[in-house]
């Protein structure tokens, strides 16, 4: 048996899925069937024991006492174990398919993502999928116990009186037909209300989103009033459901009532005629109320499997994505040497060009700085290294072979991308770092990941966080600074050791004295591996071997620092609006204040590898 | 192939249980302390209910009058089984046909009475419910207005949201599911007892045997399933978590080639919710099908007791029946009761919740009475704003202003320049009182801003900020911020001032164009331009403007040029300025640097002094030439 279940491997369509678990559903319905068979067996007990009674034959009713005691527990723990199998079964289906569903995630690229926002996939993956989870549990469960329930009873009832069956049975279709009507109502109604209550929460949202803009014209009067609306908008949709619900349980009571009066009417006057004994009547009307539960729920089950059908094809939008970038056919490489050749890389956003036909060559070992203000292309060009978005076959060249013809696996392990947006995961610290490592929590793993936060100058804050190493972060655990994140970020990049090491604009949020320290990690970095830096700042590109300056998706300038700066354009404006910044920085306020650490880095002689 | 997939469902649940246990690391300890859900503890529910009262009390008498009519419909169900006794008791009378006819007539009088009363029951049940539960988001609502804004610096809005809403609702579910006719259930069972033993004493307790370990089998599987699924919600919502991260961590699962172990790490959480699940399925289950057969078991042992006892005199036909109708009237409510309970549970948390969230005592800038009695005594009405040596933080450890003091009279327009992070934007907080100062004082046209009453001091400032936030709504009503009826013509006004009135008339909609969620269907520069139309509409004597620091083309940058103007006319300005053109057009400029003022002047003045003014010029001038060697 496979130690860990390969996800692509799970059949992806609800037939397939249901034949998969065909053993649970097939001895679910044998001990539902079981169980109905142990239940009218009860009835006609109950019969002999009344009639029994009644004749003043008091061994026999005893008898058939016991016998009822039994048959009883019997048919308790089958209905037990009927549930459990077959709701086993719907859970199983929604285990695998949301197995699947994480796996088709992962192969899709961020154009989808785009198109469909995180919230609209967690309604996918939990609500859309208990739908389907209820049609293939819930649903099934309910159309095999009621077909089975049905045939009991009416075996009890017909064998005890046709004419008195008959007469029951007549308010049943129209039971059937007011819950049908009934529960779409109901799903139609309580759409409505999920709306309305939409709609109430993105007002809220959007009041609290713009609590400054609120605050500062003291709009709180109106954004009431507006609230109120839509508060009282929800409160008539609820109140609306309400009365669907209030509605439905005094009819649909009101007709099975009608069943009860016609078998006490009807029934006593065969009673009293002789037509049936009284031990007749009341296994009868036992048998009656054995149908009550099964009519009502085949009412529901319309609605059941609509709603799962409805919401297996919005999962199956997913599932049908074709995902933008798939692995290539060549065999993965002995050694990846790091050199990297780009060649006339274009990428575009529908319309509009985002990298338009830029080259470089890095060699192996080798350092390249791309440089350009925000929404230049530079961020671009690194998901595009890294396969993260479709790049074009033949624009991109690892060791002198197109990285669409590698394994993606391949591509994404040599060339390691550290995103700028610091995104951690709500695990431990350690676990972040060591997010690449097979097994993080080895002593030799936890050995790696310190090394790589002290690599990333991140060790001593990390140390000094409540439990260490152990620390939450993400979400609801500590926040970490701006600062730490980046670092963070930069150390679970560090710790792979790709052949070539791609950082997207690791001085972002990090003070001047930060600054300096990770400069000097991205310089050891450089001296072990080819590295290709992203940034805006001239202090980290000057340490590049060479330099490109992007600008609108184009390469306008390329260089050395000193080239560049010489030749007197973007570059240079910007190194001399850096310059500048830093001389400002480096003036005291006050000559208290803390400008000195700030000034040091200023002062500092380029230390660049060039 | 069936029994393959059969091992592999069961086997891993009781490995993955074992191995938990044993070899759980550090990490792995570390993250389920971090998961465990907060236990809840039932002696807090009472409090709870003391606590939503106030809300309910208004529509009380909707609840009194479902409340009523649900102990006369649970006591008209109790008299169906009698009437059918004396019905079938007459079998045996010579009037039998009649008696069953005459209570034939009133068992349908008793049925219609019965469901006839169940509607408004149910509706002022919900009616009841669903109002107070509006009157309570309301009240979160304004609430939440009016907490300060350092309160929602900290909590992420789309927790207060779920506040507002789905922890709510989980309150309002109680009413809505009839948890509460819950009580009917218990008067009925109460009734039941009496009947049954009024009936023929000996038979009921022969009947009720079963009852007390049931009573205890059924509350120590109602235990079993309130953990299970207390277990449930709390896999439930890391599972959520997990795969939310997932999806928005997609880029850096994907850049580190982690699927693999992603899906991994999935199926544990995946397979723990699965068999939490399975879990509660076995109890609820088991619940279930005991209950039913406890009713099967009870009339056996009337139908065993009446058979010794041979249907003599004593026992009727009709009471034997009464008997097994009661019975299986008995054991229904008994169902009902967990899935009851589980609901008040999860209607209880959501109440702690939300009354956690107005337990917050972070109340915004209310006037303080002593300053409010003393007024306008420290300052020159004829001082539109003053700050008089402001030392201000928002963590109280990091300063962001130190020792501030600069004010501007009536009319003059002065602009605040700095570098980022010098403590420009700051001041404009601390203006409208967003904020409460350290030390020192903020002053109003001479009058202490902590003095005025907040929307009075609010109401002087018009601020067009940085990063303009748009309602969902129209182009008109943000413009008309505030004013549930638009004035049209004043909002045309407005927009014509500042000179952007074609711009939005071309759109297709005009005025009525629709703004989506943050206002993404504008450009940087028209929503900049809506918010000094937002400004102008309200015609207050301040305005404040931080500039966006945002590319906008030169077509749009000409227009704001030219709204700023228009819209600075005839009033106090105070410019947030990061580009050199809006600098020129100012009386006085004050240069902040790391949170101290350390120049003040006119342009020409402070560039002939050669301090930070004369860098931060050369700084804008060196950004300008950048922008055009680019373009």
């Amino acid at each position: 048996m496979n130690p860990s279940p390969d996800p692509a491997r799970y059949p992806v369509s609800l037939g397939a899925q249901f034949r998969r678990n065909l053993h649970l559903y097939l001895s679910g319905a044998g001990l539902l069937a079981g169980q109905q068979l142990l239940m009218a067996k009860r009835d006609f007990l109950v019969k002999e024991a009344v009639d029994a009674a009644t004749q003043l034959n008091a061994d026999d009713a005893k008898q058939a006492a016991l016998v009822m005691l039994g048959v009883s527990i019997g048919a308790a723990v089958m209905r037990v174990l009927s549930r459990v199998t077959i709701f086993t079964g719907g859970r199983n289906v929604e285990y695998e398919l949301r197995a699947v569903l994480l796996s088709r995630l992962h192969k899709l690229g961020p154009a989808f993502f785009r198109r469909m926002p995180t919230g609209e996939i967690m309604s996918r993956a939990t609500n859309d999928l208990s739908q389907v989870r209820l049609l293939l549990g819930f649903g099934i469960l309910n159309v095999v116990s009621s077909i089975f329930a049905f045939s009991s009873a009416l075996y009890v009832m017909f064998h005890l009186s046709g004419k008195l069956t008959l007469a029951a049975l007549g308010v049943m279709p129209a039971l059937m037909l007011v819950t049908r009507s009934f529960s779409t109502k109901l799903f139609t109604r309580t759409r409505e209300n999920q709306e309305a209550l939409g709609q109430m929460s993105d007002r809220v949202l959007a009041s609290l989103a713009g609590v400054r803009v609120v605050r500062s014209f003291a709009l709180e009067g109106a954004e009431t009033e507006a609230f109120t609306e839509a508060n009282k908008g929800y409160l008539e949709k609820s109140l609306g459901l309400a009365r669907v619900r209030g509605a439905m349980v005094p009819i649909m009571n009101a007709i099975s009532s009608a069943g009860v009066l016609i078998v006490f009417w009807y029934g006593g006057r065969l009673v009293l005629s002789g037509e049936m004994t009284k031990g007749d009547f009341v296994s009868f009307w036992l048998a009656l109320l054995r149908l009550t539960w099964p009519m009502l729920a085949l009412g529901f089950v319309a609605a059941i499997v609509q709603r799962g059908r409805a919401g297996y094809l919005r999962i199956k939008t997913i599932f049908d994505a074709v995902p933008e970038v798939v692995s290539g056919s060549r065999p993965r490489p002995e050694v990846v040497r790091g050199a990297l050749v780009v060649k006339d890389l274009s990428f575009a956003h529908g319309e509009r060009k985002v990298v338009d036909g830029v080259s470089f060559e890095v060699s192996a070992g080798g350092s390249l700085a791309i440089v350009g203000r925000t929404g230049s292309g530079k961020s671009t060009i690194a998901t595009l290294l890294a396969r993260l978005m479709p790049t074009p076959r033949g624009a991109v060249l690892l060791d002198g072979v197109d990285i669409c013809d590698l394994p993606i696996e391949t591509v994404r392990e040599s060339i390691g991308y550290a995103q700028q947006d610091a995104f951690l995961f709500s695990t431990t610290v350690a676990r972040n770092i060591g997010f690449s490592i097979k097994d993080p929590d080895t002593p030799e793993a936890l050995e790696r990941i310190r090394a790589a936060a002290e690599e990333a100058e991140v060790l001593d804050e990390v140390i000094s966080l409540p439990e260490g190493f152990d620390t939450v972060v993400g979400e609801r655990g500590v926040q970490l600074s701006g600062g730490q994140r980046q670092r963070v970020a930069l150390a679970r990049a560090l710790i792979r050791e790709p052949p070539i090491l791609v950082l997207d604009d690791p001085l972002s949020a990090v003070d001047a004295k930060t600054e300096a320290s990770i400069l000097a990690a991205i310089e050891r970095q450089a001296a072990q591996r080819t590295v290709i830096l992203i940034t805006h700042r001239v202090a980290a590109a000057r340490r590049c071997d060479g330099i490109i300056v992007l600008d609108q998706g184009r390469v306008i300038e390329r260089g050395d620092h000193d080239e560049l700066v010489r030749a007197g354009g973007l570059y240079a404006s910007f190194a001399e609006e850096q310059e500048l910044e830093e001389d400002l920085a480096a003036i005291d306020a006050l000559p208290s204040s803390s400008g000195i650490a700030a000034g040091a880095v200023a002062a500092e002689p380029p230390a660049g590898v060039a | 192939m069936t029994q393959a997939s059969a091992g592999s469902g069961a086997a891993p649940v009781r490995q993955g249980a074992g191995r938990k246990d044993k070899e759980a690391s550090r990490s792995e300890q570390a993250l389920n302390r971090f998961h465990e859900e907060a236990r809840l503890g039932e002696v807090y529910d009472a409090r709870m209910l003391a606590r939503l009262w106030p809300f309910v009390r208004p529509h009380a008498r909707y609840l009194t009058l479902s409340l009523s009519l649900l102990v006369v419909n649970a006591l008209l169900a109790l008299t169906r089984p009698l009437i059918m006794r004396s019905a079938f008791d007459g079998f045996d009378a010579p009037d039998g046909l009649e008696r069953l006819t005459r209570n034939g007539v009133v068992l349908t009088a008793v049925l219609l009475c019965e469901q006839s009363l169940s509607f408004p029951q149910l509706y002022s049940m919900q009616l009841a419910g669903a109002r107070a539960m509006a009157d309570l988001r309301l009240h979160v609502f304004t609430f939440l207005h009016t907490r300060r804004l350092a309160f929602f610096d900290r909590t992420p809005v789309g927790r207060l949201v779920t506040r507002v809403t789905n922890d709510v609702d989980a309150i309002g579910e109680m009413f809505a599911s009839g948890a509460l006719n819950a009580i009917g259930d218990l008067i009925r069972l109460a009734v039941i007892v009496v009947i049954m033993l009024s009936l023929d004493w000996q038979m009921s307790l022969i009947a009720f045997v079963a009852v007390p370990p049931v009573a205890l089998g059924v509350n120590w599987t109602r235990q079993r399933i309130r953990d299970a699924f207390r277990e449930v919600r709390s896999k439930t919502a890391r599972m959520n978590a997990y795969l939310n991260e997932q999806v928005s961590g997609m880029a850096i699962v994907q850049a580190y080639a982690r699927e693999e172990r992603s899906a991994e790490d999935f199926d544990d959480i995946n397979a723990a919710y699965r068999n939490a699940n399975n879990r509660s399925i076995v109890f609820d289950a088991t619940l279930d099908a005991a209950i039913e057969m406890v009713s099967s078991l009870c009339i056996a042992t009337a139908l065993w007791y009446a058979g010794v006892h041979s249907l003599s005199s004593r026992i009727s036909f009709g009471t034997l029946f009464a008997f097994v109708a009661y019975i299986d009237m008995f054991f229904v409510p008994i169902r009902d009761l967990s899935t009851r309970f589980t609901m008040v549970q999860s209607a209880m948390a959501g109440a702690e919740r939300v009354f956690e969230l107005l337990d917050n005592k972070d109340e915004d800038a209310a006037a303080s009475a002593s300053e409010a009695a003393a007024p306008a005594a420290a300052g020159d009405p004829g001082v539109a704003f003053e700050l008089d040596s402001v030392t201000f933080g928002y963590k109280p450890s990091v300063d962001v202003l130190h020792d501030v003091s600069f004010a501007a009279k009536a009319g003059e327009k002065i602009a605040l320049v700095g570098a980022t992070g010098a403590g420009k934007s700051t001041v404009a907080s601390l203006l409208l009182r967003l904020y409460d100062i350290k030390v020192g004082a903020v002053r109003v046209f001479g009058r202490d801003a902590s003095a005025y009453p907040r929307d009075e001091l609010r109401r002087k400032f018009a601020v067009v900020p940085q990063d303009v936030f748009l309602f969902p709504g129209s182009v008109l009503s943000n413009i008309a911020a505030g004013d549930v009826a638009p004035d049209r013509a004043r909002v045309v006004r407005a927009l014509e001032r500042i000179g952007a009135f074609d711009l939005f008339e071309r759109r297709e909609g005009g005025l009525d164009a629709p703004v989506l969620e943050r206002g993404h269907n504008f450009s940087a520069g028209e929503r900049q331009l809506i918010a000094f139309a937002r400004a102008l509409y309200r015609d207050p004597p301040i305005l404040i403007l931080d500039e966006a620091t945002a590319n906008v083309d030169s077509d749009t940058e000409a227009r704001l040029q030219r709204a700023l103007e228009g819209a600075m006319k005839g009033r106090t300005a105070l410019i947030i300025a990061h580009r050199l053109s809006t600098i020129r057009a100012v009386d006085r400029i004050v240069v902040f640097h790391k949170g101290h003022v350390v120049e003040q002047g006119t342009h020409d003045d402070l560039l002939a002094a050669g301090g930070v003014y004369s860098r931060l010029y050369r700084l804008q001038f060196a950004r300008e030439a950048a922008a055009a060697a680019s373009t």
